[in-house]
């Protein structure tokens, strides 16, 4: 899932205030904000709350997946009211954006991207996004697992990332910076946490599974062209 | 490929002789003084001395140009390159340039991380490792082509060495990975500073069936509290009580310093390494002195 934190009050405020919104939308998202109290119904109710007491007129709704509202084909030829009135009726809570100065949305920077592209209004991000990672227990950490690199070797590694989880993505094994079965950039003198160092983990796990082997190997340099910025996939089935 | 001999660092190793290798710390400045001060200290007891690359991420003098100022006066060069600033472009691009000014030996490190140093914000390259640095070396020289594959008419004539941590707990990885960088081309292979001959001896075991000449690092501990920061900050270090002992009840920490030290280079010589490889961190004139009264000499 994608893992986001709720930008500080303040911040949101600011934002709205810079450019003296009174009308305002806040659009929640059911999908992974919701699942991590970022940014679902409770979350949008209240950060609503809070804006109401500066006297402004705000409005909230919650859209089952911003990343996944409307369809462009779907809106491509309409002109923009008809395109608010699609969007409207896909989140729950209101189905009229009318009238409204400003979006607020808690959904993560897809989700944002998607509401933005949609609507000709401008659209406030509640939230910093991230990274991908997976689900936790309270008192734990968010840990990113997955930074997306186009050529997934998780095969290979026990199923443990080192593009993601060795703080220098390397493919042959740990540097010389592991401390205590740490990495060297968890160590106290810069970091509050220790994070296990993920060549370790990978060590560890390989040796379990019978699989050293597949540590032994040298693994080619990364090809960044797989995981360079503008990356794109052609649409092959539309669902 | 067995003969290919291009600076007297490695023909040194090669022959057999106990070999010891400097280090020089550039300054973080322009001041030449400085690693000009270094190398006449070293000059006339070590066969080459590495030049650090920005170690822990500090901005100091780049490697390049202390790497020259070494070789006007006499001294050969070890050219340290890490993959922390620089992508695989940069590093093939400061490997041909690092031959053409006349450097024979480069050692392939994969660098600390940025976030260890002055600038943790600055954004960590590490494209390679030291394992596909040392490959890409080889590449160039042996083959006569680059990482792509293109053709290099007059291809870098130099060495390749490795860095390798021996204190690590669980060592197994860190054999692993040297296993690689031989399989890469490493020829020679310098360590991170040893103090406890309990981690030499195990070095010794784990590596008895690589042929790869080892240079256990030595750094002299010069007080109670370096000893106390290198045990709580850098990986894989030990350091026997006697010697902690020893430098807190030390009447002349200088003396003892050196004695210290010396011992270790005796030490390492009789357990059968390659050589050594000095740090001065700051003793640069007393490294003669440790040699001399190691007796390796
Ligand atoms: S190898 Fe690449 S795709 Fe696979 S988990 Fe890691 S970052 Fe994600
Ligand atoms: S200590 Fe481990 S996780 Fe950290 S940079 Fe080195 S190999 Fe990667």
């Amino acid at each position: 899932m994608i893992i986001t934190r709720q930008k500080t009050f303040d911040e949101i405020e600011a934002m709205v205030d810079d450019h003296d919104y009174n009308k305002i939308a806040l659009i929640g998202c059911g999908g992974c904000v919701a699942f991590y109290h970022q940014g679902g119904r409770k979350e949008t109710v209240e950060l609503a709350e809070k804006l109401k007491a500066g006297s402004r007129d705000v409005i909230t709704g919650i859209a089952n997946r911003q990343c996944y509202l409307c369809r462009e084909e779907d809106v491509r030829d309409l002109n923009d009211a008809d395109t608010l009135k699609k969007v409207s009726r896909e989140i729950e809570g209101f189905d009229n954006l009318d009238g409204v100065e400003a979006v607020i949305s808690l959904a993560c920077g897809v989700g944002v991207q998607n509401l933005a592209n949609l609507v000709e209004i401008p659209v406030i991000p509640a939230q910093n996004t991230m990274f991908m990672g997976k689900r936790r227990v309270r008192g734990d950490f968010d840990i990113e697992q997955c930074i997306g690199c186009g050529d997934c070797i998780l095969g290979l590694t026990g199923g443990i990332c080192p593009v993601t989880r060795c703080a220098k993505s390397l493919m042959n094994g740990p540097c010389g910076g592991v401390f205590k079965g740490n990495c060297e950039v968890s160590q106290s003198r810069v970091s509050k946490h220790p994070v296990p160092c993920a060549w370790i983990l990978i060590y560890k796990k390989l040796k379990k599974l019978g699989r050293l082997d597949n540590m032994k190997k040298i693994r080619p340099a990364r090809d960044f062209v797989k995981s360079a910025n503008m990356r794109m996939l052609e649409v092959e089935q539309v669902g | 490929m067995a003969d290919r001999l291009f600076s007297k660092f490695m023909e040194s190793v090669k022959s057999r002789e106990f070999t010891i290798s400097g280090e020089i710390d550039p300054p973080k400045d322009v001041n030449r003084e400085a690693v000009e001060e270094q190398v006449s200290c070293l000059k006339d007891h070590v066969v080459a001395a590495n030049v650090t690359d920005n170690p822990i991420g500090d901005v100091i003098m780049n490697t390049f140009a202390p790497c020259v100022i070494m070789q006007e006066m006499g001294l050969e060069a070890i050219y340290q390159a890490t993959c922390r600033d620089r992508n695989r472009i940069a590093l093939q691009s400061d490997i041909i340039g690092a031959a053409a000014v006349g450097i024979k030996n480069v050692l392939a490190l994969t660098g600390d991380h940025t976030r260890m140093g002055n600038h943790p914000q600055a954004k960590p390259v590490f494209d390679f490792d030291s394992v596909l640095l040392t490959q890409t070396i080889r590449k160039m020289v042996d083959e006569g082509k680059n990482w792509a594959g293109l053709e290099l008419e007059h291809p870098p004539k130099l060495h390749v060495g490795v860095g390798l941590s021996p204190g690590l707990d669980p060592l197994e990885p860190e054999i692993i990975k040297l296993e690689k960088k031989i399989e890469a081309g490493a020829e020679f292979a310098q360590t991170q500073c040893v103090y406890d001959v309990r981690i030499l001896e195990r070095l010794k075991e784990e590596t008895s069936h690589l042929e790869i000449p080892i240079l256990p690092g030595l750094a002299p501990l010069r007080s109670i509290g370096m000893a106390k920061f290198m045990l709580k900050y850098v990986p894989g270090i030990s350091i026997p009580d006697e010697m902690l002992k020893q430098l807190e009840t030390s009447k002349d920490l200088k003396e003892t310093t050196i004695d210290m030290t010396a011992e270790l280079i005796r030490t390492v010589k009789e357990m059968g390494f390659a050589g050594v490889h000095i740090m001065p961190v700051g003793m640069d004139a007393q490294v003669g002195e440790m040699i001399k009264r190691s007796g390796v000499r």
